[in-house]
């Protein structure tokens, strides 16, 4: 039980420094950003997949704001994925369709398999472009957004591309503040800090972009991916292709603004994730493929991530257990001051990369609400547990994943 | 206290040390949330992040807001203009400017004497012709050309036709050009500079970010003189990718069909032509005569030979060099060519953006 106990902090650890080295570069190391000054080129042709599953309040917004983009109109189309709609979503986009002709070619998916990556898939018979650019239906894209995703593609060694997405309801309410703060730390610092140290960039599946030639040469969208995002990073990396990430490529999103609706989908990203670990982890460590050795190590970490919420309430159960069984892992002394530096120090690892990314951000009195983010952090190292512990036990009795689409909030337009 | 070392009844009470403690720790874990508390009932950073993109980073945007800006000045310099005579006044920003209606050099010199003290915008509705070694800490607005004298030094400058700047002149933030743009020897444009038409730099130039239809580096610099190897000969772009772990060289005259990515250092031999784009993880070196129809990254430094072309963008996350008769982009298609140093010589040719990061330089052809 107490070498459980030393694996666990011992994993615990390494995941606190690497908190601290993500904000420490942020803070003090080199910035990359080597595709952002590309602002003149012979931009190629791009296709941009808008995931659209029920989408009436929304799907309006984006397909205005992609219409006025500042990319040749004659290089981009737009494809609306509408992937078995019941609701308006179809009738809005024919109606788009045909107020700007020959730039929206919309995909109406009837009956298939659930969840985008199946939709994604059945859509590419409508792609023939090298570049493919997906937003779901409840972004905002900016202006010059478009030529800012491509860009990174000019290198033949980037396979994907991913934003920054921006939560637009921040004021709606406690939770819709936490993850704005959440997400602020999740981009402006760990995703911008692991492209400077030529790491694992995340593809999140929106407010992204995959090249073509790679897609085809990795075997497509895979529709059994419950993240077909986290899915699509690891398998570009082992066939030797980068994910840019273009932290200035901001994006407007909606997150949620209800506990449950917030519940369900981190449940169904720690399902995604835990399945891409299982399915790529050992490979991607040990195995022969392109990975570099700092990239197997940082995505190694990366599949982890959502694995370490019920490993630390793990070793909650087992710290007590220890004490009440009377052990003493190491020396009195020892012990008070590893307890000592950790609660010092360990503990503040991520709010410390979050407070640093709001600074980045130039927000200051937002930081106030960092004590209210354990409230967040509970809820989420239990549901994560629970995604956790269902997922073992589908895997054993053979249930099969339900997809829950993310509920949105805003008012139709 | 007692001398045997227990604390005698009645002195603490247990119920109130109790109480203490519980309201002291208590008072402490609510500590850190009153800021919280009051933010969040005041909502007083609650706005999303302002990511609504204003174009702030066109390289235009400076040259465009200020022509917004001075636009309700063109009344008075098109009366100062057909009068020949000068008029000052205050901006609605709060602005000083003097409108010029003559654009002679006594009266520049005049207003530049006196810009230590009391700089002022200068906007001229005719043609501007700054004297030498004088210094405008305001931006200069001419409706014709500005022509600069040689040592000045400027804060910004737009002018609806030519921009011509003395040598070892400076503009310290932006200055465009509807009509060309020329820098004589050993100017430096500190900033923004771009031209709707061109933009010719002259030996011993320093520059962070150009934009022109043709930028041209020195007199050698021809723009009918295109280089002897062209991508264009090139078959299409294919997306064919060849990777290679390692250094890698391709050799003298060799056509690479697709694109190529080397974990390495990369030389291109002479002569050699690739259809698609490369990229390199370390240096990258092209020799003379090189055709490349796709982009050139380079995840540290590259030297780019003689008479090479280039059709895409050009990106080294270092430092890039390239030498005379190289043609980066072309007229129908311009391009980027980005890092954080970048030293050109003259004879070497860009359509579209030349941007350094930190510093670039126009260095003399070997």
């Amino acid at each position: 039980m107490i070498y459980v106990l030393y694996f666990i902090v011992l994993l615990i650890c390494v995941y606190t420094i690497r908190h601290y080295g993500f904000t420490l570069n942020r803070l003090f190391g080199f910035q990359r950003h080597p595709y952002i000054d590309i602002d003149t080129a012979d931009w190629p042709a791009v296709t941009i997949l808008v995931a659209a599953h029920n989408e009436e309040k929304v799907v309006a917004n984006i397909l205005s704001a992609l219409m006025t983009v500042s990319y040749p109109e004659e290089k981009m189309l737009v494809v609306p994925v509408n992937d078995r709609s019941t609701d308006r979503t179809r009738e809005i986009i024919d109606e788009f369709v045909e107020r700007y002709p020959g730039r929206i070619r919309p995909f109406h998916r009837t009956q298939g398999k659930g969840g985008k990556a199946a939709a994604l898939k059945d859509a590419m018979e409508l792609v023939t472009t090298e570049v493919i650019l997906i937003f779901d239906a409840d972004y905002i894209p900016g202006a010059g957004i478009i030529k800012q995703l491509v860009a990174p593609f000019f290198d033949p060694e980037v396979g994907g591309v991913m934003g920054r997405v921006v939560p637009l309801n921040v004021g709606a309410n406690l939770l819709t503040r936490l993850l704005d703060l959440e997400r602020s730390g999740g981009y402006q610092v760990d995703q911008q800090a692991r492209m400077n140290l030529r790491l694992v960039p995340q593809h999140g599946g929106t407010v992204a972009g995959v090249r073509l030639s790679a897609l085809r040469e990795i075997g497509g969208w895979n529709d059994n991916s419950l993240t077909e995002d986290t899915d699509l990073t690891y398998r570009l990396l082992l066939h030797g292709y980068k994910t840019a990430y273009q932290n200035r490529s901001e994006c407007y999103e909606e997150v949620p603004e209800t506990w449950t609706v917030r519940i369900k989908q981190i449940m169904r990203w720690a399902k995604g994730h835990n399945q891409a670990m299982v399915t790529y982890g050992l490979h991607l460590l040990a195995g022969k493929h392109r990975a570099t050795l700092r990239e197997r190590i940082d995505g190694t970490l990366l599949l982890g991530v959502y694995a370490m919420a019920p490993i630390t309430l793990i070793g909650w159960i087992l710290a007590l257990l220890v004490f009440y069984e009377g052990i003493a892992p190491l020396h009195g002394v020892i012990a008070i001051l590893s307890i000592t530096a950790y609660a010092a120090l360990g503990n503040l690892a991520a709010f410390f990369e979050i407070a640093a990314a709001v600074r980045l951000d130039g927000m200051r009195r937002r930081v106030c609400l960092l004590p209210f983010l354990v409230l967040g952090f509970g809820v989420s190292i239990f549901s994560v547990t629970r995604a956790a512990v269902t997922q073992i036990r589908d895997a054993i009795t053979g249930a099969e994943f339900h997809w829950d689409k993310t509920e949105r909030f805003r008012k139709a337009s | 206290m007692g001398q045997d070392g227990e604390i005698p009844e009645g002195i603490v009470n247990p119920y109130l040390a109790v109480s203490a403690l519980v309201g002291v720790v208590g008072t402490m874990t609510l500590l850190p949330l009153i800021p919280a508390l009051i933010e969040l009932r005041r909502k007083s950073d609650a706005a999303p992040l302002n990511v609504i993109q204003q174009h702030a980073g066109e390289i235009r945007y400076f040259a465009q807001s200020f022509r917004s800006y001075m636009q309700e000045l063109e009344p008075v310099l098109r009366q100062c203009a057909a009068s020949g005579t000068n008029a000052s006044g205050v901006l609605p920003h709060g602005d000083e400017y003097v409108a010029l209606g003559r654009g002679d050099g006594e009266l520049l010199q005049a207003l530049a004497e006196r810009d230590a003290t009391h700089p002022v915008v200068i906007v001229a509705g005719v043609d501007l012709l700054a004297p030498a070694a004088t210094t405008f800490s305001r931006e200069v607005f001419s409706s014709g050309r500005f022509l600069g004298g040689e040592k000045s030094n400027y804060r910004a400058i737009l002018a609806e036709r030519e921009v011509h700047l003395g040598a070892s002149s400076c503009v310290m933030r932006w200055v465009h050009a509807v009509g060309p743009l020329t820098a004589e020897r050993g100017c430096k444009l500190y900033g923004r500079a771009s031209s709707d038409a061109a933009i010719r730099l002259h030996a011993d130039c320093s520059f962070l970010r150009l934009n022109a239809p043709r930028i041209e580096i020195g007199e050698a610099a021809n723009p009918s003189v295109l280089p002897a190897t062209s991508p264009a000969d090139l078959s299409p772009q294919t997306t064919h990718r060849f990777f290679h772990d390692g250094d890698f060289e391709i050799q003298p005259d060799e056509v690479i069909r697709g694109n190529l990515v080397v974990r390495g250092r990369l030389r291109i031999g002479s002569g050699a032509r690739v259809s698609g784009s490369v990229k390199s993880t370390k240096d990258m070196t092209l020799e003379n005569g090189v055709a490349i129809a796709g982009s050139l990254i380079s995840a540290q430094g590259m030297r780019i030979g003689r008479d090479c072309a280039v059709h895409g963008p050009v990106i080294a996350e270092h430092a890039i060099f390239i030498a005379a008769e190289t043609c980066c982009g072309n007229a129908q298609n311009p391009t980027t060519v980005s890092a954080p140093e970048i030293e050109i010589e003259e004879g070497a040719q860009v359509f579209g953006t030349l941007w350094a990061r930190e510093s670039g330089r126009v260095v003399l052809r070997t």
